[in-house]
């Protein structure tokens, strides 16, 4: 019984793990709510999600050393307007743009983790400066709507490899394996020991302020790669292309378990994540529910995500005090 | 593997902080495979000494050497780890959410050809480690959160031993060791084979049973270095305090008054503190004399809310009451008023005048209509202010614009202005100037004479002897003595608050 007990805790309390099996039940459910389901649709619910992954993702990385970015709004959107207004045809040209899109979050990122790592300012307030810079410099470039984005970008990026494995299965795939082999270096390790205690950590000899540095810079290259993805799929050009993704990618963060405090949690919850936030907004227009209602659902499920984590928190907690008494 | 040159060599180290000088001049030198202590009363110096020697503190002067060798200035730990100091630090640096493993190994985890670091290494590396400093029985793969505090506390002090090339700096190493057979084993296997060990300790019989030398501070400075073998305790005390415990003796003290329990706590637990018994009388001044980090914080924090109360009962007038908040200790009684310890944290609003931070517990009493205004908030902030001798025109400045000095003034005059029947002053002194201290002298026994209690904790034994009706001995969570009157003197708190012997009629058993 004891046995079965911490089995369970050690179960509930990977956050990952978790969604994964509401995001199933979501999935049997939705696939059971419309009338066919083909791999077709599946992919179209992938598609949808792997832009919001892709931010995730980054944000986690920052939100994982105790941070918070608000640039990840910025970077898309100027990416969206690039890629808008400088198609380059063609596979290389796809990659071409890939690598432009990722110098600009690698750009934003290295402002990012200057301010905040070397001139230890408040995350917070460097990267809503960065993010209100950004989205000027894109509107600056295309003030309105518009612009055509690469075709083979938008047919390739969203099509279905040999009739079964969409290319965003793939992406995010790849995704959570860099995440995994990340979490496997030492700046990997460093992440997760500037984000539990900073002090600790710099007495344990790890090289603070350069971990919150590279974590910015990685977590521009994902918001670049975000901003390709949107571009993919939207096939145009929009100034404000990243900010309704902005609070989105925080509650991604939050349903895959990420603690905002730092130190627990990690990129695959949020990944899924957004998967859980992106297939509900497609379950309730199938279902009928009015858009309105998407926000409210959505925010519920975060809610109860991050209370269920701080409960499952406690409780190992007290576990471990127990453990020493 | 001896050498000419001293392992470590520092000459008139100086740090100050703001105003408050931590480190004055201490000078002190270790020859390679010696035990060598620093006792002193003052915990704060030991840790900027600490702090120094491991990187994490820049000194403002002085010089440091290694083997006859002065190392590139230390800007991180990792600067100091590579002269070859290793500190095992007296608030532990572990991280919990990772594993044993990775914590005794970070920042430079093993990796695999390409790059990643490989578990199965760390661990086996780790393993290594662990049963080479005798520590076999922690698994490196479990996460440190899990682990009771001893072992934590072990698993600092292996990565420390593991690490110290020529000097090995451990600050109060056994403070949750129950048992100190496998600390003292692995030091003495260490000094050895020649590395030299600074081992900071308030447990002076440990010192003498460990260590060959020791260096002894007083006020930032370094006094002198002795042979322990040879001197004996009273020796080691007079050179603490500045006098000889013959001439501290027949200071006088206030009498013990008669009044009636005010504030009474009966085996209460919290936090450090375990088993707490006290009673606070109407009219005195009672002390809480103890070295830093004995269960003070803690004991302090559970009678004004703050800290949550494990067990036992705090009686407020004669009647069982609990506290969760500082507001409900406000309305306990005749009123319960806290001044904590960090000033610029919990003790001021630094962004508000002067006034304001006054008069603030009143607020919703003072307005007129829901509304405050300036002349209200001096008016009433006034007659506090000049018991204090707080100058007026400082009311009307924004509080951060003042001394540290002025503003503990105006953190005290804000508990006097709460009409709060019961002070509790947590080291209200610290960090101001000699001016302003005999202020908040005269002002808590004006207070306890007017028929007012004061609960009192210094770092400052001097303060307790001139201010207590009654003092208590707090060492290792617990009450180990009660003095009163005229047996509260240098000679009998200090070697109470090391946990050498009690004097006056001691409640609990001897600590030993």
């Amino acid at each position: 019984m004891k046995a079965f007990r911490t089995l369970f805790a050690r179960f509930a309390s990977n956050g990952a793990l978790m969604i994964a099996i509401v995001y199933a039940m979501m999935l049997i459910a939705y696939a059971g709510s419309i009338s066919s389901l083909s791999i077709n649709s599946f992919n179209n619910i992938l598609n949808a999600a792997t832009p919001l992954a892709l931010a995730a993702a980054g944000q986690t990385l920052i939100i994982l050393i105790g941070g918070f970015d608000l640039s990840v709004a910025g970077v898309i959107s100027i990416a969206n307007v690039i890629l808008a207004l400088y198609p380059i045809e063609g596979p290389w040209g796809a990659l071409a743009s890939l690598l432009i899109v990722m110098g600009i979050g690698l750009a934003v990122g290295i402002v990012n983790g200057i301010l905040v790592a070397y001139l230890r300012i408040q995350a917070i307030a460097a990267t809503l400066g960065t993010m209100i810079v950004c989205q000027g410099v894109a509107l600056l470039l295309l003030n309105a709507p518009g612009g055509w984005v690469a075709d083979w970008m938008v047919y390739e990026l969203t099509s279905v490899i040999g009739g079964i494995l969409p290319v965003a299965t793939l992406i995010l795939a790849a995704v959570a394996c860099a995440w995994l082999a990340l979490k496997r270096t030492r700046f990997g390790a460093g992440l997760y020991a500037v984000g539990e205690d900073e002090t600790a950590a710099e007495l344990s000899g790890v090289n603070t302020r350069r971990v919150k540095f590279k974590a910015f810079c990685v977590a521009g290259i994902c918001y670049g790669m975000a901003g390709y993805m949107l571009s993919a799929q939207t096939s145009t050009g929009d100034p404000n292309a990243g900010e309704p993704l902005l609070l989105l990618t925080f509650a991604a963060v939050a349903i895959g378990g990420t603690a905002f405090g730092g130190g627990r949690g990690g990129v695959i919850g949020s990944i899924i994540g957004a998967l859980v936030l992106t297939l509900m907004q497609r379950m309730l227009f199938a279902l009928g529910v009015s858009s309105f209602y998407t926000g409210l659902f959505q925010a519920l499920v975060m809610v109860i995500a991050v209370v269920f984590a701080a409960i499952m928190l406690k409780l190992a907690k007290s576990r471990a005090q127990a453990g020493t008494e | 593997m001896r050498e000419s040159a001293p392992a470590l060599e520092v000459e008139s180290l100086r740090k100050h902080y703001g105003p408050t000088v931590a480190l004055a001049d201490a000078s002190m030198s270790i020859e390679a495979g010696e035990i060598h202590a620093v006792l002193g009363e003052n915990g704060a110096v030991k840790s900027t000494l600490v702090k120094i020697l491991s990187g994490v503190v820049k000194p403002d002067q002085g010089t440091l050497k290694v083997n006859g060798w002065k190392p590139p200035p230390f800007h991180s730990i990792v600067d100091a780890r590579k002269a070859g100091i290793a500190t095992a630090f007296q608030e532990l640096s572990l991280l919990p959410n990772l594993s044993v493993a990775e914590n005794l190994l970070l920042p430079n985890l093993l990796r695999n050809p390409i790059g990643l670091t490989s578990r199965r290494a760390n661990q086996r590396h780790a393993n290594e480690i662990l049963t080479q400093f005798g520590v076999a029985d922690l698994d490196p793969t479990t996460s440190v959160e899990s682990l009771a505090l001893a072992e934590k506390q072990r698993l600092e002090i292996t990565r420390a031993l593991w690490r110290a090339r020529h000097l090995l700096v451990l600050d109060e190493p056994s403070a949750s060791l129950t048992d100190t057979t496998w600390l003292f084993e692995q030091i003495r296997r260490l000094a050895n084979e020649g590395l030299a060990v600074l081992y900071i300790s308030h447990r002076l019989s440990e010192v003498r049973s460990l260590c060959s030398r020791a260096t002894v501070l007083r006020n930032g400075q370094s006094i002198d270095s002795v042979d322990l073998e040879g001197v004996d305790d009273n020796r080691i005390f007079e050179m603490m305090v500045g006098r000889s415990p013959e001439e501290a003796f027949g200071e006088t003290g206030w009498p013990a008054p008669a009044g009636e329990a005010i504030l009474e706590a009966r085996g209460l637990t919290s936090g450090k503190a375990r088993g707490i018994d006290l009673s606070l009388r109407r009219g005195e001044v009672l002390g809480v004399a103890a070295l830093e980090g004995q269960g003070q914080r803690d004991l302090f924090r559970a009678l004004t809310g703050l800290a949550h109360v494990k067990s036992g009962e705090i009686r407020v007038d004669g009647k069982p009451t609990s506290i969760h908040s500082p507001r409900q200790a406000l309305r306990a009684g005749p009123g319960i008023a806290f001044v904590p310890e960090e000033r610029k944290t919990e003790g001021i609003f630094s962004n508000m005048r002067t006034a304001a931070n006054i008069i603030l517990p009143q607020a919703f009493r003072m307005s007129r209509f829901g509304f405050l205004s300036h002349r209200i908030e001096e008016g009433h902030a006034m007659a506090t202010a000049q018991r204090l001798d707080l100058q007026p025109r400082y009311l009307g400045f924004r509080i951060d614009a003042l001394s540290g000095g002025n503003q503990q003034k105006a953190v005290i005059a804000r508990a006097l202005a709460s009409g709060a029947g019961i002070l509790v002053l947590f080291d209200p002194t610290r960090g101001v100037d000699v001016g302003t201290k005999q202020s908040i002298y005269r002002v808590i026994r004006d207070f306890a004479d007017a028929g007012g209690s004061v609960l009192l904790y210094s770092s400052e034994i001097p303060e307790l002897i001139e201010l207590c009706n009654r003092c208590l001995v707090l060492y290792d969570g617990r009450i180990t003595d009660e003095l009163s009157g005229d047996t509260i003197t240098e000679q009998t708190l200090i070697s109470g608050i090391v946990g050498h012997r009690s004097y006056g009629t001691a409640t609990a058993a001897e600590a030993s």
